[in-house]
């Protein structure tokens, strides 16, 4: 087994499972910024986001034995946050608390060679989102903020191509319709 | 009234097919959709340095409470219930064989076959119940003494069954063979007339009665 730092998920995940509580810090500290940026997303706002990612990390220790492939942990961690950021949004809707739309609710910093113009078109796309489905929201935030490609994104999510790319396609639409006076 | 993109326009932005690949009359639209895809922000979100310390913390606590409810699963009493499930052919099949083990028991049991007169009744393993009976109309009362109650004349007093002059009592006798008396009114000794006697020595009857695992018998 490696040390620390180099340990294979896995490796970690078996230590953990075999009583040693204090190997999961290995874990938190791979993962904790690596979906941090899809929950901002998914939930419109950064403290969300934390909060989400903090709850997933922690559900994901109480839930470890039934982790079947070890070795996946990254993606496995990826489904409780994603189910957590559904949750949440759920809840949200439940009672009448749209997502956050402030011009600050997910980290826009200006960009240093942006123009003005610029600025306010990244931060209006950042309010737009808020107005997607949230599936419509996923599947544009793991395509175009994470970079994955279609299959990437299925095999994460467990939807086809074809829906994934409907969905996206529907998200193009709606985004062109709210963001048609900064383009 | 809201204007949706452009298939081809979405594959661009897919990024299966790129600018040049448009339909010339497709390319302003083409560019204008690019913009919106440039406004992405991809700059990683990094959260709050004490969010490590803040999950730690809990999943210490997790891991302590699990440790504590697992110890009290296993120390802690509980009730249990045990249920089963059988189809009814198979109940009437283990009803049959319960009556048939219950037989067997009864008819191998100590105690347990009933005896002929003055006995009657199963007790402990290694007693058994033997009822005795007289009959006398005129007492006042009657006792029975023998050597299972080292002759005491107050040990077992029967009680008298209605007004037909029957006195009877029932006693838990040790196996083995026995010699008793009916003690009437305390003074006057009466042998059982059910029961054989034989002369104790004194010019007295004693009455005898064996009793043996199947039971007790008049000798």
């Amino acid at each position: 087994m490696g040390l620390a730092g180099d340990a294979t998920d896995g490796e970690v995940v078996q230590a953990v499972l075999g009583g040693e509580v204090e190997r999961y810090a290995v874990l938190v500290h791979r993962y904790r910024d690596r979906y941090a940026r899809y929950a901002a997303r998914m939930l419109g706002s950064l403290d969300a986001g934390e909060d989400a990612v903090q709850d997933a990390l922690v559900r994901a220790f109480d839930r470890l034995a039934d982790c079947r492939e070890p070795d996946k942990f990254a993606g496995w961690l990826f489904l409780i946050l994603r189910n957590r950021c559904y949750a949440e949004r759920r809840r949200q809707q439940r009672e009448g608390r749209p997502l956050d739309e402030r011009d600050d609710a997910v980290a826009a910093a200006d960009r240093p060679d942006g123009t003005f113009e610029q600025t306010e078109r990244i931060r209006a796309l950042e309010r737009s989102l808020v107005h997607l489905t949230p599936e419509q929201r996923e599947v544009f935030v793991l395509k175009h903020i994470e970079g994955l490609a279609y299959d990437e994104i299925a095999g994460r999510t467990g939807a086809t191509v074809a829906s994934l790319k409907m969905r996206m396609h529907r998200a193009y639409d709606r985004l062109r319709d709210l963001m048609k006076e900064h383009l | 009234m809201s204007l949706g993109y452009h298939p081809l326009v979405k594959q661009l932005l897919d990024g299966e097919l790129s600018l040049a690949e448009l339909p010339p009359e497709l390319r302003a639209e083409g560019a204008e959709a690019l913009r919106l895809i440039d406004a992405v922000d991809r700059a990683p979100v990094v959260l709050s340095p004490a969010l490590d310390d803040r999950v730690m913390a809990l999943v210490r606590r997790h891991a302590a409470s699990r440790t504590r409810r697992a110890w009290h699963w296993l120390t802690a009493p509980r009730d249990v219930e045990l249920r089963l499930r059988l189809r009814p052919v198979v109940w009437a099949g283990a009803l049959a064989v319960a009556a048939g083990v219950a037989l067997l028991l009864l008819a191998r049991a100590p105690g347990t076959t009933p005896a002929p007169a003055p006995v009657a009744r199963s007790g402990a393993r290694d007693s058994v119940f033997v009822r005795f009976v007289l009959y006398a109309p005129g007492a006042r009362h009657v006792a029975v003494a023998g050597t299972f109650n080292q002759w005491d004349l107050n040990a077992a007093p029967l009680a008298r069954a209605g007004t037909s002059g029957v006195w009877t009592t029932t006693l838990a006798l040790p196996v083995g063979q026995h010699q008793y008396a009916f003690v009437v009114d305390g003074e006057r000794w009466v042998a059982d007339p059910a029961a054989p006697a034989i002369d104790d020595g004194f010019g007295r009857r004693n009455s005898m009665v064996a009793v043996t695992s199947r039971g007790a018998h008049t000798l």
